[in-house]
């Protein structure tokens, strides 16, 4: 899941396409995560990409943001508002810069309600996405789809700031 | 006072001893208003330190205060010792009389090698006598104590309530108390903390047992993408149960074990469907384009209870398991999920948003009678006993997630699990045979 997350990095930064924003950054991490480093030494790149999943089994909590910006939607919802096109169409202009590129979208909730329901619902959030970017002309086989429901959540907080940030859809990229 | 005279006219109305004192009939679980003292089983010999026997007497004093209806009465003011006599002519019924006592429990226990003989009985102190029918000799091997006292439990619910008491089975829930993501764990009524029985080491779903209470379906994301698989709790085997790279969110096995209602996400679309031993789809039951999601089978195995947002807002349905009759459950609430059907049929649990949380409501499969059993905290996911009577759940109320019981009028309310970790997705096993 992570390879190649430098590259896309290093590709934008070059391009000046996007805005970085710190995606290159390593984030999220809380004191004693331990990303710095490599097992074998080198340029350590455990702090960036990869699935929600995969980081949690480092240790490493969720991704916020990324080369691709997270899309967010209300409380039991997965229409997307016009903050949310917006920030997909930005999004779509990089998959078009960078055509060989493909991403899984992962669909993500607040701590609220119960658990499967929450995993049909990120199915959707995901979807809602995915088919916006098909409508904006990114070809279907580069986009797949997962939900974590609210099993993954960025923030553990029970506040309506911290319920927001985890109500997303965040998109990883994969290479080529 | 009262309360013993009425208990016993309807004793005798139920056709039991009129001398019996007690009945379920005028003292619900949650009214901890019947005293009953619990000695540790006499040592017969094998058992000198009498540790067996505190074993025991330390389950089955649990599950007696679990249920509700007791209040144990202080071992410290115990009119007899753990030595004295197990026989109704040499109990000093006077003397457990006065210290409030209407039901006194001794025994006695012999162990030799790795076996036990455990003899148990149940006094009516006020009639000054065993009860027959909920007394109980026992054999078997020295760990199988705890779930001797579980039967015991079980035996005393019965005589006092008509009905058997669900101490004797297991729970099973989803757990981070090793500190490694998600497994699934079980747990027995006698355990201080529950016990591990995945190796998933990633995200797991809604476990659920089978109905011999020997295997558990859940979903995990072991391939990736969440799929259904079974472990079996005595040998830890796991295997895939639905075959194929479909994306499937939960599962659950018929009453008879024959066929499995799954909820499959295909397209960002969750649907239930209907499968048979091998995984393979013998129909879906659901076609809609909003999510459909945890089905619940009905004890007949004809209908079952699932999770629907098809009018905008997720509610209640029952549908037979032909596809045909959809009926809605929930009437209130802009938000009801994850329905449980009683074993014994007349009743559906599910979880709804309300209260500043969310919480257990119980209602009958029509939707009449609904009632809010829960408060504090956010409650979520009843699964319920094998008698129809309690239900446990995930709730907040103490800090964290972790497991409560309620009976299905909301009057008992006990914590079951505590400790680091987060316990949540609880599914009570049936009784264990």
């Amino acid at each position: 899941m992570v390879r190649g997350s430098w590259t896309w990095c290093l590709a934008l930064a070059l391009l000046l396409v996007v805005p970085l924003g710190g995606a290159c950054k390593k984030k999220g991490l809380r004191p004693g995560e331990g990303a710095a480093g490599g097992a074998g030494g080198g340029i350590g790149e455990e702090g960036l990409g990869g699935s929600s999943l995969e980081r949690a089994k480092r240790g490493l909590g969720p991704e916020e943001n990324g080369i691709l910006k997270d899309v967010h939607f209300g409380f039991d919802r997965y229409d997307l508002d016009s903050e949310g096109r917006d920030i997909l169409g930005r999004n779509v202009e990089w998959l078009r810069q960078n055509p060989r590129a493909k991403v899984e979208l992962e669909g993500h909730c607040d701590s609220r309600g119960t658990i499967e329901y929450n995993l049909a619902l990120g199915a959707k959030r995901a979807k809602t996405v995915k088919d916006y970017l098909v409508t904006q002309g990114i070809a279907a086989d580069r986009v797949s789809t997962i939900s974590y429901g609210k099993e993954l959540p960025l923030c553990h907080d029970e506040n309506e700031t911290c319920w927001a940030r985890n109500r997303r859809v965040h998109a990883v990229v994969l290479g080529p | 006072m009262r309360t013993f005279l009425v208990g016993v006219v309807l004793v005798a109305l139920a056709a039991r001893d009129a001398r019996a004192v007690v009945t379920g009939a005028i003292f619900g679980p949650g009214s901890e208003s019947f005293p009953i003292a619990v000695v540790p089983p006499k040592d017969l010999g094998g058992d000198p330190g009498g540790a067996l026997g505190a074993r025991f007497a330390k389950a089955l004093t649990r599950d007696l205060d679990l249920s509700g209806y007791f209040r144990l009465v202080d071992p410290k003011t115990f009119v007899e010792s753990e030595t004295s006599g197990i026989t109704a002519g040499e109990i000093d019924f006077v003397g457990w009389s006065a210290i409030g006592a209407q039901a006194l429990v001794k025994g006695g226990i012999s162990a030799s090698g790795s076996g036990i003989a455990l003899e148990v009985r149940l006094f009516d102190v006020p009639g000054r006598r065993d009860v027959p029918q909920a007394s109980k000799r026992f054999s078997g091997g020295r760990d199988d104590v705890p779930r001797m006292a579980h039967r015991m439990a079980d035996a005393i619910l019965e005589f006092l309530t008509s009905e058997r008491g669900p101490f004797d089975s297991k729970i099973a829930m989803v757990s981070t108390r090793s500190g490694r993501l998600k497994d699934v764990y079980t747990w027995t009524f006698d355990q201080d903390d529950p016990v591990r029985v995945t190796d998933e080491r990633s995200l797991v779903i809604a476990p659920r047992w089978r109905p011999d209470a020997r295997a558990l379906v859940f979903a995990s994301y072991r391939e990736h993408f969440p799929r259904l698989f079974q472990v079996d709790v005595g040998s830890r085997q796991t295997a895939r149960l639905v075959p194929g790279p479909g994306v499937v969110l939960d599962g659950a096995w018929s009453p008879d074990g024959t066929r499995l209602l799954v909820t499959r996400e295909e397209g960002g679309n969750s649907d239930i469907y209907l499968l048979d031993r091998s995984g393979q789809v013998v129909q879906r039951l659901t076609d809609h384009w909003a999510i459909d999601v945890s089905p619940a089978w009905a004890p007949d195995g004809r209908r079952f209870a699932f999770c629907s947002a098809r009018t905008g807002s997720p509610q209640i349905y029952v549908m037979n398991v032909d596809g045909s009759e959809v009926v809605r459950v929930s009437h209130t609430g802009s938000y009801n999920t994850s329905p449980a059907w009683s074993p014994k049929g007349d009743h559906i649990a599910y979880t709804t948003r309300g209260g500043g949380g969310f919480q257990v409501v119980v209602t009958t499969p029509d939707g009449g009678n609904a009632q809010t059993i829960s408060s504090a905290g956010s409650n979520e996911d009843p699964s319920w006993a094998p008698d129809g009577r309690y239900l446990v759940f995930s709730s907040t109320r103490a800090g964290g997630h972790h497991l409560f019981l309620a009976d299905r009028d909301g009057r008992t309310q006990k914590q079951l699990t505590r400790g680091a970790g987060d316990d949540t997705s609880p599914a009570w096993s049936a009784r264990l045979e």
